[in-house]
């Protein structure tokens, strides 16, 4: 409690500070939009009036510059803002939560190391990630990150070749050393059609299933009704998933929207969170001294911060510090 | 006369398929087996380190680290029926606790780091046993599901498959033995 009044007073500061810069960019922005609009007003009356074209369209055109420029500014503006507030803001939430947490705004999960959690089956054909959040929870070191992938289907059709985009995760990937040591590659998959189907097949015709890993049947049915999961080793899989893990999983599960995923692999545990909204970007038109939105980006990071003690991960006694 | 020569060869691929299935499930079990096997060694040969470690420091618990020893001599003698290794691991392990239950009593060992990377490799090989029993079980449920229903029950029948019961008491079990309780402290 120290800490957070301690780091109070200085938030205040910083955000009374951001808060002029944020009215002077909300300001640009609207001059923006208005010139804009009135530029196309204008050149619409002329056109309207026939009469009036090209003196409609010097005036429309004119203004419509403006706004160009003012939106470039804006812009300008608005990245350092951005950058400020994830630099101060964010920072000093994650400092009342915990000393040791920092932020790297420009820096998310390498794309390698998403496919290499095999969190999800699909290659990314897109991928970004950013607002990377490390720290310490007690004896465990974690981190999370913003994280937007998705992959390409080609369709043909009259008018050529089309892309579609589909959305593999939008959300957050957290991601935490393990406390138990373990060599193999435990995956735990939500229980979609799809997976419930590929699960079915490697049950009952594993000829089919080509993948190295084996289907794992867990005795908790409230956790086979949430979740699939796959394993290279069967034993190492039970090793992980004790009983009171699979209920743990569960309750994180229940905690959050959408149904997460989870690999243990490297001795790390990854966990899948799909969400809607993007975190830690900060307000444009609504004050940053009564916005709510600081409150949603803080009880993400308490939440992210809290999965350390939900999982018991700082309990270190089978023989890995 | 082809589309018995078809349904035939259907019936062939299918009965195979299953008498397979059969087989694979019970190699299984016996697999899952050998893996708990092998975690009760590796946890078995933990105890002399243990002793070893333990007796240098408690000086004044003789008859019970005499104790633990002569029960690891019995528990390691081959020709012992299931249930009288259950009876010995069962008195191995309220020795053991017997001497933990102690260890309050010496700083200095409480202190030691072989001591304490002993008690945590003990906690892992209690999990990863707890784990292996698991998978025994889950094996054996599978191999009894599948000779149980049709149309496995037909093969298993010809083949004198039978079921086998799944580890009931691991859940007692693990509680006698759990090195949580041991090495609280």
């Amino acid at each position: 409690m120290a800490e957070e009044t301690a780091a109070l007073p200085s938030l205040q500061t910083v955000l009374n500070e951001l808060e002029v810069q944020r009215k002077e960019l909300s300001n640009l922005k609207i001059k923006a939009y208005l010139f804009l609009a009135s530029g196309i007003t204008l050149i619409a009356i002329g056109a309207m009036l026939g009469s009036l074209v090209i003196a409609g369209a010097i005036c429309g055109g004119i203004l419509i510059i403006f706004s160009i420029v003012f939106f470039s500014k804006a812009g300008q503006k608005f990245s350092d803002y951005r950058d400020q507030f994830k630099q101060r803001v964010v920072s000093s939430a994650l400092k009342s939560i915990d000393q040791s947490l920092k932020i790297e705004y420009k820096y998310g999960l390498p794309e390698n190391d998403f496919i290499n959690s095999q969190l999800f089956t699909q290659r990314p054909d897109r991928y970004t990630s950013e607002d990377q959040i490390y720290g310490n929870a007690g004896k465990t070191q974690f981190a999370f990150s913003e994280v937007h992938a998705e992959y390409k289907t080609e369709t043909q059709t009259k008018n050529g070749r089309q892309e579609h985009w589909h959305t593999i995760l939008k959300g957050i990937v957290f991601w935490a050393d393990f406390n138990k040591n373990f060599n193999g590659l435990t995956v735990v998959k939500p229980k979609d059609m799809g997976n419930a189907l590929g699960a079915w097949i490697s049950d009952k015709m594993p000829i089919f299933s080509s993948s190295s890993k084996q289907l794992v049947k867990l005795e908790s049915p409230e956790f086979n009704k949430a979740f699939v999961t796959y394993s290279t080793d069967q034993v190492e899989a039970r090793y992980i998933l004790t009983p009171a893990m699979m209920e743990r999983l569960c309750e994180l599960n229940d905690k959050s929207g959408a149904t997460i995923s989870v690999s243990f692999i490297g001795s790390y545990v990854y966990i899948a969170f799909p969400l809607e909204k993007d975190y830690f970007e900060p307000p444009v038109f609504k004050s940053l001294l009564t916005t709510k939105s600081l409150d949603e980006d803080l009880s993400i990071i308490r939440f992210m911060y809290s999965i350390i003690a939900e999982l018991d991960l700082n309990t270190r006694i089978w023989g890995k510090e | 006369m082809i589309i018995i020569f078809i349904i035939l060869s259907v019936i062939l691929i299918f009965g195979v398929s299953i008498y397979n299935s059969l087989i694979g499930k019970k190699n299984q079990v016996t697999n899952a087996f050998s893996a708990i096997d092998v975690m009760l060694k590796k946890r078995f040969d933990l105890l002399p380190n243990l002793i070893e470690t333990v007796k240098q420091y408690m000086q004044y618990e003789g008859d019970l680290l005499t104790k633990v020893v002569e029960l690891r001599a019995k528990a390691g003698s081959p020709n012992l029926s299931n249930e009288e290794r259950l009876d010995l691991d069962k008195q191995l392990s309220s020795s053991v606790k017997g001497l933990m239950v102690n260890v309050e009593n010496y700083p200095d060992l409480k202190a030691n780091q072989n001591f304490l990377n002993l008690q945590s490799t003990w906690t892992e090989s209690e999990e990863q046993i707890a784990a292996a029993r698991r998978t025994y079980n889950a094996s054996v449920t599978d191999y009894n599901n599948a000779i149980m229903m049709f149309p496995g029950n037909i093969f298993a029948g010809m083949m004198n498959y039978q079921p086998i019961a799944v580890l009931a008491n691991t859940e007692e079990e693990r509680k006698n033995i759990s090195a949580k309780d041991l090495f609280n402290n």
